[in-house]
């Protein structure tokens, strides 16, 4: 029977053990005892790695490549917002969503890569201050969850068949999800800067 | 309940749905709170309007 439940649902089941995993990993405080032996690794990233170097070195190279991850992570924010907004039917409505989901997600996946390496160009050269920041650490959550919602979730859910076939109520939650999820990546990410 | 409707993606997709928002909606009410009790011990209370240090 469990078998045949984990073969029917695959998804479900993989989306409980992460819950259940996560639930464990702070229940124990997990966490807690990690975040101290990541110190050396993020002090070695600032001063001793080559892009540190580069970063705390040369500030035309560092604005160059924060400029890039600027720029990324606006494009991230169109093609989420223009696909969840479609979603959403509030904008492009004479414009099938099958196509736009199809089209923006291609965009979608090269500036999520140009932001993950410039970005970790970026926290290379103040790796030692944003280790201490609670916020740093919620974007990179945010960032794990909103990828992972989008490559195993929201894009298999929404390429497997016409949006005509999937409930209206789980295309809006799925849109209004991601459209939060990216909102707080992108938010977390200017306090970063401010702090 | 329909099977063609109601299978493995759809269900993963709402409840992961259901969590995001809950879990964010958590969050950020968090910092609204912690940003109104920093405002309070600045100011003794909060005032958006009429506020003496804002002129």
């Amino acid at each position: 029977m469990l078998s045949s439940f984990l073969s029917n649902y695959r998804n479900v089941a993989s989306l409980a053990f992460i819950v259940l995993a996560v639930v464990l990993v702070e229940f124990f405080e997990v966490r807690a005892a990690i975040y101290p032996s990541l110190l050396p690794f993020f002090e070695w990233l600032k001063y001793s790695s080559w892009i540190g170097y580069l970063g705390i070195t040369y500030g035309s190279v560092y604005a160059t490549v924060q400029a890039g991850h600027l720029i990324s992570m606006a494009i991230i924010g169109g093609t989420v917002l223009v696909t969840d907004l479609r979603l959403l039917g509030v904008l492009l409505k004479n414009i099938p969503s099958e196509t736009i989901t199809k089209g923006t997600h291609q965009c979608f996946k090269y500036s999520l890569s140009v932001s993950i390496a410039t970005g970790i160009f970026c926290a290379a050269g103040v790796a030692d201050k944003v280790y201490y920041m609670p916020v740093f650490w919620i974007k990179m959550l945010a960032l794990l969850a909103g990828s992972g919602f989008m490559f195993f979730i929201k894009q298999p859910l929404l390429n497997s068949r016409p949006h005509s076939e999937i409930g209206p109520w789980t295309l809006r939650m799925l849109a209004v999800a991601s459209i939060f999820i990216w909102f707080t990546v992108a938010a977390t990410g200017r306090w970063i800067g401010f702090s | 309940m329909n099977d063609s409707k109601w299978d493995d993606r759809t269900i993963a997709a709402a409840s992961s749905s259901v969590i995001i928002i809950g879990a964010l909606l958590y969050y950020w009410a968090g910092e609204v709170q912690s940003t109104i009790e920093l405002l309070e011990l600045a100011y003794g209370s909060l005032k958006f309007f009429n506020n003496p240090m804002v002129f």
